[in-house]
């Protein structure tokens, strides 16, 4: 027989996870300073976020400190290749702009685009590919036709269509290309939910009769951490390369404003006369792009929740 | 098993209506028609153009009429490409398509999950950060940048290859393009296919059969692989239906005459019948192809029931 | 002598000396030939059709030139010369005879008579056709106005064959460059037989049957085109490319890119902002000659905000041409002041009396006039273009004249081609892009962009009494009077300000210094391949 002492001591050492559990959980430790640290642990990781946080850094700030602005024409100085004259440090393109702002100013573009339909296309994507994988049977063959249907439309069609009904307008931009991007994130969580909801702890916590909305949000959705982070970003790069699609297509970007996508597909073009034209703005793009995906990898490791 | 085929197999034709519908919808809603030109033709003219084409007639009968020959095979006539029918365009770009885009594919794939298997094998070393980065130049550089800088290196420096056209199956036409496709496709396989071993390797059953003792190659290819492939595998569907039908900027930058090309000039010069022929073509593609990875992850993963 | 007589005997005399100079060789002598001749030229688009009644791009007529042959045709330097037709004579204003050469034939051996021009052409205007080009040379022809609009059938169009080897045609008013209308394929003949037995596959290689220089031999889609030498060809004698290959490339860069790595031998254009470096990287194959065709912005009249002439003038005037050609398209345009390009028959070139002003005195009449029309600075104006580099290079050169030199507010857009098409035909738009290369070489081709009522107008400006001189001018017997009446009628629209002309097109491209027979002096770019061959190398 328990002494109510005992008892209150004993209740309070059930409750207590440290003491249960000993040496095997350190002390202080929780689930996100764990991931901070194996995000650490990453150096490729780290040096990506630092470099990205940067390259916004100049994207925002740049523009003002520079004495060009971006839409100046100057029919005297054009493609000229970088130089200390005039301050075009990274030359000019075929108007007399100086590339330098124009590419950070493109970057403000490319980089709020591409995180904004991202961030759209991606929460679309779980959420309906996670309700059909879960649901299963009927809905899930709904779901998944519906998602079949979408790849089967012509984007072209879409986006010409939703620019003449609409208008030009910066959102319309982004509802496009989320409009495109969001099945890819949609197929593979609905894959990766199949899987796991037939995992035990999926099966315990319906049986004690989780609802279906929490065991959605509670368990399958955290074990998608994984995938879904490193899929976002695949899915970054892909839609500020849609972006530029979409600017060749006469919906978007407008002149005098630019972007990435734009800057670059007019450098390709160009690329044996004046190749730094190409070669700045690509350079730019391709380094923020790896650092997603340096990034990515390094929070997809961190996220594990499987990783010791 | 084979129940599930075939209920999707009769799901397909729901589907393929619903598209169509919504793409017949789309293509009239478009401002422009088929007989916009620079040179505007008289009234006359235009009036025997509609009749010749049935566009005079009310959207639901053009509808129907297409539905029907639909039904009887035939795709109708391109507007744009007065001399041929949709069914023999459609015949002549899809091989081409096919080889490129699906040879590339296969391509990647094992390119990729091999990348993918060497860098989280030796997670976190330079050997990881290096293969990460020569496998993500596809996603990082452009295609209309890259397709170029192929031609240039190989077709006009080192003369080695053709800078574009196609001859019937020629090797020597195919390369660089399948080269192109699998620099993109590869990076983004890659990587999936990296993040995803890297977790099925911690997994409590992997953890099993290193304890037993079983070496490395054998625990990752025997054990491993299968879970690991479920998240790649997603992606081959999505990944081959744009590698052979939207391939615009390979087919435009090494000039194959492609489903890409196709498309998209079908939807620039609003003909009507050439889209929602290619639309058909790449609803049958998507649906078959999504059913097979479907399939497939039955088979990777026996916990999945249909 | 009276006027119309004189007329007849110079046109008896011009078509006997054209007879005599057709026979002469295309080769200078002394060239080596080489072993092989074959060719690889780019065409610029995969083409609609190869029916001539119905081609209607330029990478079209490329090819149903070289697979049929008109009445008349067009050499190397842009002369008219006799074709299916050996010589002809003007009877009197309105009507031509034809007499065709006995020894014509088509690609399966049959002969090639007027009946065959007959059907043919009744069949090009026939509405039920729907032929694009119906109207454009349709309206020439006698009846061809109403054949056309379908108050008339078919059968009244002004062609008669007289006998087998004579053709009449009849004008609906006098025409005195008829002969050269006539060297336009969709004037030719087709088979009537093929037609009638293959139906729509008629234009197919192995159905069709062709009467030109080649015959179809492969045809692959968005691929290539493969025409060979006819060997029933009545001056096969003088052909000596044997094969050639027409490829349907549209990106100029993937173009170039054939052309530098051997698997192309004729560029169609070179792409913008490359013509610098071409030359001076290939300085014996390239190639730059004005082709008539004009570079222009079209102002929508009726909108409110162009009503007024002032603003109309102003815009013009501020413009730097010689910068626009010069450094910013860099492609050897010159610059355009006036509807009618330089090297067109039929009119003179009227500029503007401002075009020789310093740019500075320009500038401050332009702004003059913006105030006595009450127009501030910073008003806005919306600009459209449709998507492509070239375009968008010259939009931004204009806006930012606009934008500094009168400080207004320039807002540009970008769309689609077939958006803009529509804009431009409904009228919703303020300034567009717009543009035109001659069907045929007179004034007329041009006018047509700012008469009253014509299809092509898409200003939406009518001046009726300059709409009188030019009917006026058109009915008249007369060349010297029609040239004059043109000219005045063409410099009291464009006093009116319905466009804003700029540029007089041109052609750069590369072509292999080893294909003889290329002419820089080919106003309309019309080649044929019979007059091209390939020189030892």
């Amino acid at each position: 027989m328990l002494t109510p002492k005992e008892l209150s001591g004993l209740v309070a050492t059930l409750a207590d996870p440290h003491a249960i559990a000993g040496d095997s959980l350190a002390p202080g430790r929780s689930l996100w300073s764990d991931a901070r640290r194996r995000f650490t642990r990453n150096k490729a990781a780290v040096f990506s976020l630092a470099l990205l946080i940067l390259v916004s850094l100049a994207c925002v700030v740049g523009p003002w400190l520079l004495p060009h602005a971006f839409d100046s024409a100057d029919w005297d100085a054009m493609n000229l290749p970088p130089t200390w004259k005039n301050a075009h440090f990274w030359g000019t393109d075929d108007a007399g702009r100086d590339l330098l702002v124009r590419s950070l100013i493109g970057g403000r573009i490319s980089l709020t685009v591409g995180l904004l339909a991202t961030l759209a296309s991606v929460s679309m994507g779980i959420l309906w590919g996670a309700t059909a994988g879960f649901l299963g049977g009927k809905v899930d063959a709904v779901m998944m036709r519906i998602v079949d249907m979408m790849y089967a439309i012509p984007y072209l069609l879409i986006a010409i269509l939703l620019v003449t009904i609409l208008g030009r307008e910066f959102y319309l931009v982004v509802l496009t290309i989320t409009v495109f991007s969001w099945m890819d994130m949609a197929r593979v969580v609905r894959g990766q939910t199949l899987s796991l909801r037939s995992m035990e702890y999926v099966e315990a916590a319906r049986a004690i009769g989780v609802s279906t909305p929490r065991i959605i949000f509670s368990h399958i959705v955290p074990n998608l951490l994984g995938v879904v982070v490193i899929y976002t970003t695949v899915t970054v790069p892909g839609v500020i390369l849609t972006e530029s699609v979409l600017s060749f297509l006469g919906l978007g970007i407008q002149e005098p404003m630019t972007s990435w996508g734009v800057l670059i597909q007019d450098g390709a073009k160009v690329m044996e006369v004046s190749p730094w034209i190409l070669l700045f703005p690509a350079g730019l793009l391709s380094v923020t792009l790896y650092c997603f995906n340096f990034i990515g990898d390094g929070l997809r490791d961190a996220l594990d929740p499987k990783e010791r | 098993m084979w129940s599930y085929t075939l209920r999707r197999i009769l799901a397909a034709i729901p589907t393929m209506l619903v598209v169509i519908t919504v793409c017949y919808l789309l293509l009239h809603a478009t401002p422009g028609g088929p007989f916009d030109g620079e040179r505007k033709v008289s009234a006359a003219v235009l009036a025997n153009l509609q009749a010749k084409y049935h566009l005079d007639l009310p959207l639901w009968q053009q509808y129907l009429l297409y539905l029907k020959s639909l039904l009887q095979g035939d795709l109708g006539a391109s507007f744009r490409y007065a001399d041929w029918s949709v069914n023999d365009l459609v015949a002549n770009a899809l091989p081409v398509s096919l080889v490129i885009g699906g040879g590339s594919l296969l391509l990647s794939l094992v390119i990729g999950v091999t990348l993918g298997i060497v860098a989280a094998l030796r997670q976190n070393s330079a050997e990881d950060y290096l293969v990460m980065l020569l496998g993500n130049v596809g996603s990082a550089v452009p295609s209309f940048v890259m397709g170029p800088v192929l031609i240039i290196v190989f077709a006009i420096v080192l003369k080695w290859l053709p800078a574009g056209g196609w001859n019937d199956f020629e090797l020597r036409f195919m390369i660089l393009p399948m080269a192109l496709l699998t620099f993109i496709n590869v990076s983004t396989i890659g990587r999936v296919m990296r993040g995803s071993l890297i977790e099925v390797m911690h997994s409590n059953f992997i953890r099993t059969a290193r304890a037993k003792g079983l070496p490395t190659r054998v625990v990752v290819l025997r054990h491993a692989l299968k879970p690991a492939l479920l998240p790649v595998v997603s992606l081959v569907g999505p990944l081959a239906i744009s590698s052979i039908t939207s391939a615009l900027v390979t087919e435009t930058v090494f000039s194959l005459p492609g489903l890409g090309k196709l498309i998209v000039n079908g939807a620039g010069n609003r003909d009507y019948t050439l889209v929602l022929g290619l639309v058909v073509l790449i609803t049958v593609l998507t649906v078959t192809l999504n059913l097979l990875v479907d399939l497939a992850y039955a088979w990777l993963d026996p916990k999945i029931r249909y | 002598m009276n006027l119309a007589f004189k007329q007849t005997l110079c046109g008896v005399a011009i078509a006997t000396a054209l007879v005599m100079a057709s026979q002469a060789a295309t080769i200078p002598p002394g060239t080596q030939l080489h072993p092989t001749q074959t060719l690889i030229r780019n065409n610029g688009s995969e083409p609609e059709t190869l029916d001539p009644a119905l081609a209607e791009s330029v990478g079209a007529n490329n090819l149903t030139r070289d697979l049929f042959e008109g009445l008349t045709a067009n050499d190397s330097n842009g002369k008219t010369v006799p074709g299916v037709a050996e010589s002809w004579k003007q009877l009197d204003a309105t009507t031509w005879v034809f007499k065709l050469r006995k020894n014509a034939k088509w690609s399966n051996g049959d002969a090639v008579t007027a009946d065959d021009f007959v059907f043919a052409i009744r069949r090009f205007v026939d509405p039920k056709t729907a032929s694009t080009y119906a109207s454009t040379f349709g309206i020439f022809l006698l009846n061809g106005a109403e054949v056309v609009k379908g108050s008339k059938p078919s059968a009244d169009i002004g062609v008669k064959a007289l006998d087998k080897q004579t053709l009449e045609v009849k004008t609906a008013f006098p025409v005195s460059f008829l002969p050269e209308l006539m060297s336009n394929n969709n004037l030719g003949p087709v088979h009537k037989a093929s037609l009638e037995k293959f139906g729509k596959d008629w234009t197919k290689p192995g159905n069709l049957v062709s009467n030109g220089a080649y015959v179809l031999k492969e045809w692959q889609v968005n691929n290539r085109i493969v025409i060979e030498k006819n060997p029933q060809y009545w001056d096969g004698a003088n052909v000596q490319l044997t094969k050639v290959t027409y490829l349907p490339i549209e990106d100029g860069h993937a173009d170039v890119k054939l052309y530098e790595s051997g698997e192309n031998e004729w560029v169609y254009q070179l792409p913008p902002g490359t013509y610098e470096k071409y030359k001076v990287q290939y300085p014996k194959e390239i190639r730059n000659a004005p082709m008539i065709g004009l570079r222009y912005y079209s102002y929508q009249t009726q909108d409110p905000a162009f009503k007024d002439v002032r603003v109309r003038k102003a815009l013009s005037m501020v413009i730097d041409r010689d910068i626009l050609a010069q450094r910013v398209t860099a492609d050897g345009q010159a610059p355009a002041y006036s509807v009618v390009v330089k090297g067109t028959r039929g009119a003179d070139v009227t500029p503007y009396e401002w075009a020789g002003w310093p740019m500075d005195k320009r500038v401050a009449e332009a702004k003059n006039l913006l105030q006595q029309a009450g127009v501030k600075p910073g008003t806005k104006f919306v600009f459209s273009y449709n998507t492509s580099e070239y375009h968008k290079k010259m939009a931004v050169f204009a806006a930012s004249e606009w934008k500094t030199k009168l400080g207004l507010t320039i807002e540009t857009e970008s769309m689609e081609f077939k958006v803009l098409l529509k804009k431009r035909h409904d009228g919703a738009f303020q300034m567009a892009r717009n543009g035109w290369v001659a069907d045929y070489n007179d004034a007329t081709t041009f006018l047509a962009l700012v008469r009253c009522d014509s299809d092509q107008n898409n200003n939406f400006n009518c001046n009726r009494p300059a709409e009188a001189l030019i009917t006026q001018g058109s009915q008249s017997n007369d060349p010297a009077k029609r040239h004059a009446l043109l000219t005045q009628a063409s410099k009291m629209i464009m006093d009116d300000y319905p466009i804003i002309p700029l540029l007089e097109y041109s052609l750069p491209r590369l072509v292999k210094s080893y294909v003889g027979g290329y002419s820089l002096e080919n106003a309309q770019d019309r080649f044929r391949s019979k007059d091209l061959y390939i020189i030892k190398h």
